[in-house]
């Protein structure tokens, strides 16, 4: 097809659709109640409560600081409170300005600039946050072995089990994580090519 | 005419603007329903704010397209009733064969097209001037006629191969 054809199939199609009505007054007021949810509500719900679950740990953590008594079981226990608050205050941080976009008064250019770069700092975070955890891994286990259970992790014995728990959440982070990167790789890739475009 | 009753009209009017927005940015019928009903409430939730200084069709395009642009992909095993599902979507099985395999190769080649090559293809096909279409993506109108040829030159090359 030629682009005058598909210019006269586009006008064909468009006097056709205008010949078709169908919504109703109805149909119209009720797409106007908030029926619809917006995507980023249902996310922001998870990650509130995920974040509200990290603030419980960490106020928990700092009330029970004391009682990490060597110096690594304190490192441990400051690297784990530092990724648990700050991850989330951080991810909820870029889902408001997502979601504060004003579509109403921005043009396609600013709304395809500010979106991508919102998404892609989003994403930039979740990307950190899937890393970040398998070093987390290693701090919570000592903080969490140490506070609950009075044992410190790096003197204690252990077991097989306790290894093949670690085993299998390694492996279960090594591939969330590959998979995560493939997400975030073919997303920022086409979004970067946009915004090289557009700046 | 109160507020609500203006903007049936207005909607009633512009169906198919909306509908054709839909089928470019989306790729499945559940997403499209989805999409439809965003523009539709956002056009709503901005209807105040339309002041008049813009035309209305450079106002509906605006928000359409922005709308389709911040629209999230919907999870497919989630189940999600809309009131329009038998409306929008029934809309291009009435023509006859030849005209819907047009109108699919036409959907095709402009589904190969970036996020910001498809509002202009839009819009280009739209019959819309160099200067509209500026005031609605916000690009100069001389930046508007470079990206419009390279779009068809994209669009040719990609004609020939086929």
């Amino acid at each position: 097809m030629e682009m005058e054809e598909l210019q006269a199939t586009w006008t064909q199609m468009s006097e056709e659709l205008d010949k078709q009505k169908r919504l109703t007054d109805k149909i119209i007021l009720e797409m106007t109640q908030q029926k619809y949810k917006n995507k980023f509500q249902g996310i922001t719900f998870y990650e509130t409560i995920g974040a509200v679950i990290c603030f419980t740990i960490a106020i928990y953590l700092i009330f029970n600081f004391h009682k990490l008594d060597t110096w690594y079981l304190m490192l441990c226990g400051i690297i784990t409170f530092v990724f648990i608050l700050v991850l989330p205050i951080l991810t909820l941080r870029f889902l408001k300005k997502i979601k504060g976009l004003d579509i109403s008064e921005s043009n396609y250019k600013e709304t395809i600039l500010l979106y991508t770069k919102a998404k892609n700092r989003l994403l930039l975070i979740q990307q950190f946050g899937v890393y970040a955890s398998f070093l987390i891994l290693f701090t919570t286990l000592p903080v969490a072995s140490k506070l609950l259970s009075n044992k410190d992790f790096f003197l204690m014995e252990k077991g097989w089990g306790l290894y093949a728990f670690i085993g299998l959440v390694l492996v279960f982070l090594f591939f969330f994580a590959r998979w995560g990167y493939g997400c975030y790789k073919r997303i920022t890739n086409s979004a970067e090519d946009i915004l090289r475009e557009l700046e | 005419m109160d507020r609500e009753d203006e903007f049936v009209r207005v909607i009633k009017k512009n169906e198919g603007l909306i509908f054709k927005i839909t089928t470019i940015y989306t790729d499945n019928r559940e997403d499209q329903q989805d999409l439809y009903q965003d523009i539709v409430y956002q056009l709503w939730k901005s209807f105040d704010s339309f002041r008049g200084e813009s035309k209305l069709s450079t106002w509906m395009y605006r928000i359409a397209l922005n709308t389709a642009l911040t629209h999230i992909k919907r999870n497919k095993r989630k189940g999600h009733s809309v009131t329009i599902d038998k409306v929008v979507l029934r809309q291009t099985e009435l023509y006859d064969t030849v005209f819907e395999e047009r109108i699919k190769i036409l959907y095709g080649y402009i589904h190969q097209l970036n996020v910001l090559e498809k509002g202009l293809m839009l819009l280009l096909l739209e019959g819309k001037s160099y200067t509209e279409v500026s005031e609605i993506t916000g690009l100069t109108p001389s930046n508007v006629g470079t990206r419009i040829s390279r779009i068809k030159t994209k669009l040719k090359s990609k004609i020939i191969k086929e």
